[in-house]
């Protein structure tokens, strides 16, 4: 049987298949398709099919990651849509939290709602803080709007009523009017998208959950449709924000969930591959062309936060804490006219990408300071596959960076990496000890393109003591899809005291969400063995407004005592104290359910045969010009120790050993790297 | 490009810089969102009014985070004071400073403390850590310590000189109780003041790492290369001026106590690389709090140079040294004691209007901007929460319109100028007080027209359904619209209402207290819109046509203001489109 993953991201679509028997991975590459991305899904999966003589019968799973939604909200494809809401908060969405996105450039301005003014519409009703009605829904209100949208041609709707978290009561009866008057319609509403309180917010996602809903389901569609012609049989699944594996149906209704899709799955696999070798405490360490992405795992467990913006619109779901800055392969190197050198975060991106590619870029670039100082070559590229010109990368260095600044050019070439990389490191330290936790316990997991060129510098500059390489880590997203559980999570918001009366209706509260996460499980079809619940909550002190998380694995059935000690010492990690005898309210009931973790055995590492040496040449490091060995990482043998300086090519990546580094190949064929820390 | 070399400043290492001011960065930012998310007091909580900053021992400051512009080197005076007051070398570790009082510690209002923290490395004084947070009360007449009407600034609260708050890194008990009690919520005040103290043990093992990783000496070469870049960034910045001096006025409609206008002149002159601004010509002090304190004023100040000349300048002593500010003595903008000071953020962005104003002429045309709604209107409540014993106070500051620009509609509903801070929710709101908000929306024909159209204000109607509570307000610009620039047309003023929509509705003064609410009744605060850029004739007709159907205008407003062809114009663009058809 076959296993398959894919990733559907902007530029590439990257597929991974795994034979369940043997354990052997294949890995293909092809353009994405903009226009219609299931063609190039048909073209991944037939080309294994073709090539490898799989049946379709014999492919026992597929899955896969998206940025569909997100590159929709970005691009503002999504369709027409409406939004009903309580009387007096059509303009919450517009309004926000009031601030302008950037304090002093005022050529920053906040994002157009994706639902115009016009098509907000406010009908009569009301409920309080605790859910009690002030004011009865006016059903026609809600017919009058809905036919007035039906005469506008909106094809999704949201429905977004204040303090509706507390009871979805009246959101749902609109949405029965509204379905009545525009049946085609997409439906959305907040108490099912998001039962959260803060308005804001919880419209924001609901909105957006409407704006892609439509075409989501079709593209849903179109990838169905092209796994029928292929003659594969498999219900597909889909990775969601929060690294976990979901049906089709359920991406159908919560499309929003899916605006991490693809690093999401990234950081799914850094933590099984990384786990698998040891290391339970790493920093996912992602770089491409335009952006570094950093996460943080602990006992093999991603991080997961409720809030991000989405192509500056603030979103609320579980999703992997994921922190993203602009500073990739492509991000541009200049010179103020003051003297000062900046690195990013304006990039050149893939088009017309750095100077050396050709394409008509013409300001100095990470990817080019690279080639300057020789640990990228002008052929290694996508094994070969696209010649660079190095020439043209040093002539621009020196003569916009170099010589303004006084500088050798492998000088100004280096300044360049090393600004890239105090920027990533600070990428790193807002993910962990601005939360709390020491990186020298940490291991660094370096995948991405450029991942592994940088992960070396990156370790030193925030002290992190070891790096590990996954095998072929320009396409660790589609490999993390095959390592995903599928799961769902559950919300509860109730804000309370907690004190020895409102103990008992915690667990009651968990006991009833543990009855939704099982149908939810069963509906899924994941066998009672494979299943795993975590619960956790929410809590602050009372007068506080951040809530800090506290886990509590699969036992929700807690003492008081317990609970207090808990949170005094999460609170305490993050914010470096607690407050004896005050009060702490409980804000939100948390539940993740998960299941089916079908990691089939990846097969033990195993060089291919031939002399892993591809030659030498210079490169240059902090103090120097060092001749250094190059190798084909698919040859370099088992438990090999290789003492750096080095570089160690493959097809999607390239990895940097500096001076004084040493590296040894495990079991699984990743590269793990000590990395010895020098005292400047 | 190699003669600009010439002029450029002796770095000594501008890459080690840039590697060294990611650090620095991080540093601060890690210290202010500890402070932010573990803080008591909704305005540090949800507001973000606060910030953090480092400094070095001679008391530049090298680093700030700041969320709210009128906090622009505003720890600068607390840290001045310190060094005045304590001799360097009577300065011992474990000791924290608190100092709040605008006057004698370099403070800004009352409810602004500072907490400062000496940080020593191997027995040397090298850094201060420092914060200062807006806390909700620090007594005084009113709920929320800010008092429009106060008549000298004994009404406003607690003044603090600067005083040790630990010894030998023991907090000082008695003080503390002393400011909690202070207080209408004391048991806040005691956690926030600790709370910042602990930010700033932050900040100092922070900082003790990077003298670990730097070294002591490569870090005092970096501070100064930092500070010397910053300095020479902002020279260039007003080199590109045209020299010369220019004027401008801007009016406060109230002085805190009656409806009487004082003047505000803002006189920039630029000469070479070298900027002065001073306020000759600017109106007596005020009767009431509408009064600015020196770091308020500086801080408005250093706020237009950066939106206008460089909005990414980073803020420390390179910038801030950069600047001459004087004001005449005894003038609004430099009272004397004990001239009330604590509602000056109004004050503040008049300053800033004016600022605008006189730099537009300096600047290349196209860099000008029209007036914003250019206040900070606040709505105080205060009554018994439903679960908190002791009462709540709940402050909000409500945005407005900005001003348009060139090449820009002024954006809707934001806060503008020298504050930025977020709001509170509705839902929070609800749940935490007895209050229900009845309407968060755009102002409808509120912005400026013009060829690029101002913003539109914001109306915000609270009620309190079962009555027991005191409503405050401080606001301006309800006589006057925010003025439009090269044609365009100004924006529409300011009003506060009580019981609006009833047979009881009432117009409130911009500056009321303690007004009572009973049950079922509701105020209600409609922000001023931005001034608009450019003859009204010349907007384009889409995005009229997007105005119209969007309601931001009337029909009827539109054709007062841009005209009726315009509107006709922009009306056939909306034609409906018809389902059926």
């Amino acid at each position: 049987m076959y296993r398959i993953g894919f990733d559907v991201g902007g530029t590439f679509t990257d597929f991974t298949m795994i034979n369940s028997r043997s354990g052997r991975m294949s890995h293909f590459k092809t353009p994405s398709t903009p226009e219609d991305r299931s063609q190039a899904i048909e073209t991944g999966l037939s080309h294994f099919l073709n090539e490898y003589g799989v049946s379709p019968d014999d492919c026992a799973f597929i899955g896969h990651g998206t940025t569909v939604a997100t590159n929709m909200v970005i691009e503002r494809r999504g369709v027409l849509t409406g939004l009903i809401t309580t009387r007096g908060a059509r303009d919450v969405l517009e309004i926000g939290r009031q601030s302008r996105p950037q304090i002093y450039d005022y050529t920053v301005t906040k994002p157009e709602p994706l639902v115009d003014r016009w098509l907000r519409r406010e009908v009569r009703e009301r409920l309080d803080a605790r859910g009690a009605v002030l004011v009865p829904m006016d059903e026609q209100d809600v017919r009058e709007v809905a036919e007035d949208m039906w005469a506008a041609g909106v094809e999704a709707v949201a429905i977004c009523f204040l303090n509706a978290y507390r009871d979805g009561r009246h959101e749902q009866r609109a949405a029965e009017i509204v379905r009545e008057i525009l049946p085609e319609a997409y439906i959305s509403i907040s108490s099912e998208v998001l039962p959260e309180f803060r308005e804001f917010e919880r419209f924001s996602t609901t909105v957006m959950n409407a704006y892609v809903g439509p075409r989501m389901a079709a593209y849903l569609t179109a990838f169905e449709g092209r796994l029928r012609s292929l003659g594969i049989g498999v219900e597909p699944r889909t990775i969601h924000s929060n690294g976990a594996l979901m049906s089709l149906d359920a991406v159908r209704a919560f499309p929003v969930r899916t605006c991490l899709s693809g690093p999401a799955a990234g950081v799914v696999g850094a933590a099984k591959i990384a786990g698998a070798a040891g290391f339970d405490d790493i920093v996912t360490f992602d770089v491409g062309g335009t952006s570094t992405d950093v996460s943080l795992v602990r006992d093999g467990r991603p991080t997961f936060t409720t809030n991000r913006l989405v192509a500056h619109y603030p979103i609320r779901c579980p999703m992997m804490d994921i922190h993203v800055i602009g500073a990739g392969g492509g991000s541009i190197a200049a010179l103020d006219d003051i003297g000062a050198l900046s690195v990013g975060p304006r990039s050149a991106g893939s088009l017309p990408g750095p100077i050396a590619y050709g394409r008509g870029g013409t300001e100095p670039t990470v990817t080019d300071a690279n080639l300057v100082l020789g640990r990228l070559s002008g052929d290694t590229l996508l094994s070969g596959r696209m010649r660079l010109d190095v020439e043209a990368a040093k002539r621009a260095i020196a003569q916009k960076i170099a010589e303004p600044m006084g500088l050798a050019l492998e000088d100004a070439a280096l300044g360049i990496i090393r600004i890239a990389v105090a920027k990533m490191g600070r990428a790193i330290r807002a993910v962990s000890t601005e939360r709390g936790f020491r990186l020298d316990t940490f291991a660094l997991c370096a995948y991405g393109g450029a991942g592994p060129l940088h992960a070396c510098a990156v370790a030193q500059e925030t002290g992190i003591r070891t790096v590990v390489v996954p095998a072929q880590p320009g396409t660790l997203c589609a490999q993390g899809i095959l390592l995903s559980d599928v799961g769902f999570d559950f919300v509860k918001t109730g804000v309370a005291t907690v004190g020895p009366a409102q103990w008992p209706q915690v667990a009651a509260a968990f006991a009833g969400m543990a009855l939704h996460g099982l149908t939810w499980l069963d509906g899924e079809g994941v066998s009672t063995g494979d299943r795993v619940m975590r619960f956790s909550l929410d809590a602050r002190y009372a007068g506080q407004n951040h809530e800090v998380q506290i886990d509590l694995a699969d036992n929700p059935e807690i003492s008081l005592e317990v609970f207090r000690v808990l949170f005094a010492e999460a609170h305490r990690r993050e914010y470096g104290y607690d407050i004896d005898g005050r009060d702490v309210e409980i804000v939100n009931l948390r539940l993740s359910v998960s299941g089916g973790a079908t990691t089939a055995p990846r097969k033990g590492y195993c060089a291919i045969d031939g002399d892993p040496v591809l030659g030498a040449r210079p490169i240059y490091f902090t103090d120097g010009w060092y001749e250094t060995v190059l190798y084909d990482r698919t040859r370099i043998p088992l438990d090999t120790i290789i003492e750096g300086p080095a570089i160690i090519q493959e097809m999607s990546s390239t990895t940097v050993l500096e001076p004084g580094q040493k590296l040894q190949v495990d079991h699984q064929g990743n590269i793990v790297i000590e990395v010895r820390h020098y005292a400047k | 490009m190699q003669s600009d070399m010439k002029q450029r400043p002796g770095l000594a290492d501008p890459i080690a810089m840039e590697v060294f001011t990611n650090r620095l960065l991080a540093v601060s930012d890690e210290i202010a969102n500890a402070m932010i998310r573990s803080s008591f007091s909704s305005n540090i909580k949800e507001r973000k009014d606060c910030s953090v900053a480092l400094f070095a021992a001679d008391g530049r400051l090298i680093a700030q985070a700041s969320h709210i512009p009128l906090h622009l080197g505003s720890l600068l005076g607390s840290v001045e004071t310190i060094l005045s007051a304590y001799p360097v070398d009577t300065i011992r570790d474990g000791e924290v400073f608190i100092c709040n009082d605008p006057y004698v510690a370099g403070g800004t209002h009352t409810p602004d403390i500072s907490v400062v923290t000496p940080v020593f490395l191997d027995g040397v004084l090298r850094y201060f850590a420092a914060n200062i947070g807006h806390h909700s009360d620090v007594g005084g007449t009113v709920p929320g310590s800010i008092y429009g009407a106060a008549k000298s600034i004994f009404e406003e609260g607690l003044r603090l000189p600067v005083m040790r708050l630990f010894r030998a890194g023991k907090l000082d008990e008695e003080l503390l109780r002393m400011i909690a009690l202070n207080s209408r919520a004391p048991q806040e005040r005691w956690l926030d003041i600790r709370v910042q103290a602990a930010a700033n043990d932050r900040g100092a093992r922070l900082m003790r790492e990077l003298v670990g990783t730097f070294g002591t000496g490569d870090i005092d070469a970096l501070v100064d290369d930092l500070l010397t870049y910053t300095n020479a960034r902002l020279r260039r910045r007003i080199a590109a001026m045209k020299d010369g001096s220019a004027s401008f006025e801007a009016q406060i409609e109230h002085d805190g106590i009656t409806p009487k206008e004082i003047t505000i002149r803002a006189n920039v002159t630029v000469a070479g690389d070298r900027l002065a601004v001073d306020f000759e010509g600017t109106g007596p002090q005020a009767a009431g709090a509408f009064n600015v304190a020196r770091g308020a004023l500086h801080a408005s100040v250093y706020y237009v140079v950066k939106t206008l000349l460089d909005p990414y300048l980073l803020p420390n002593s390179g910038m801030f040294s950069g600047i001459e500010i004087t004001a005449p003595k005894g003038s609004l903008l430099n009272p004397n004691p004990p001239a009330p000071v604590g509602a000056r953020s109004i004050t503040c962005n008049k300053v800033v209007r004016a600022m605008i104003g006189a730099f537009s002429q300096l600047l290349p045309d196209d860099w000008a901007q029209a007036a914003g709604q250019d206040i900070v209107p606040v709505m105080v409540f205060s009554g018994q929460g439903s679960d908190a014993p002791e009462g709540y106070v709940y402050l909000e500051s409500i945005g407005g319109g900005a001003g348009a620009r060139n090449d820009a509609d002024g954006m809707d509903g934001i806060h503008v100028h020298v504050t930025n801070s977020s709001n509170l929710p509705i839902e929070p709101l609800e749940l935490e007080y007895d209050l229900i908000v009845d309407e968060y929306a755009l102002v409808n024909d509120s912005a400026g027209a013009g060829r690029q159209r101002g913003g539109m204000g914001i109306a915000r109607q609270i009620s309190a359904p079962r009555g027991g509570v005191l409503f405050t307000a401080r606001s301006d610009g309800h006589k006057h619209g925010a003025p439009g620039t090269a044609g365009g047309l100004a924006g529409r003023p300011a009003v506060l209402l009580k019981n609006p929509g009833t047979p009881q509705r009432e117009e409130l003064s911009p500056v009321v207290a303690g007004i009572e609410l009973g049950p079922g009744e509701s105020v209600r605060l409609e922000t001023p819109g931005g001034g608009g850029f450019g003859a009204p004739e010349e907007r384009p007709a889409d995005a009229l046509a997007r105005d119209l159907r969007d309601g931001r205008y009337s029909a009827a407003h539109a054709r007062a203001c841009f005209g009726d062809s315009a509107v006709d114009t922009a009306l056939r663009q909306l034609a409906p489109r018809d389902r059926s058809a």
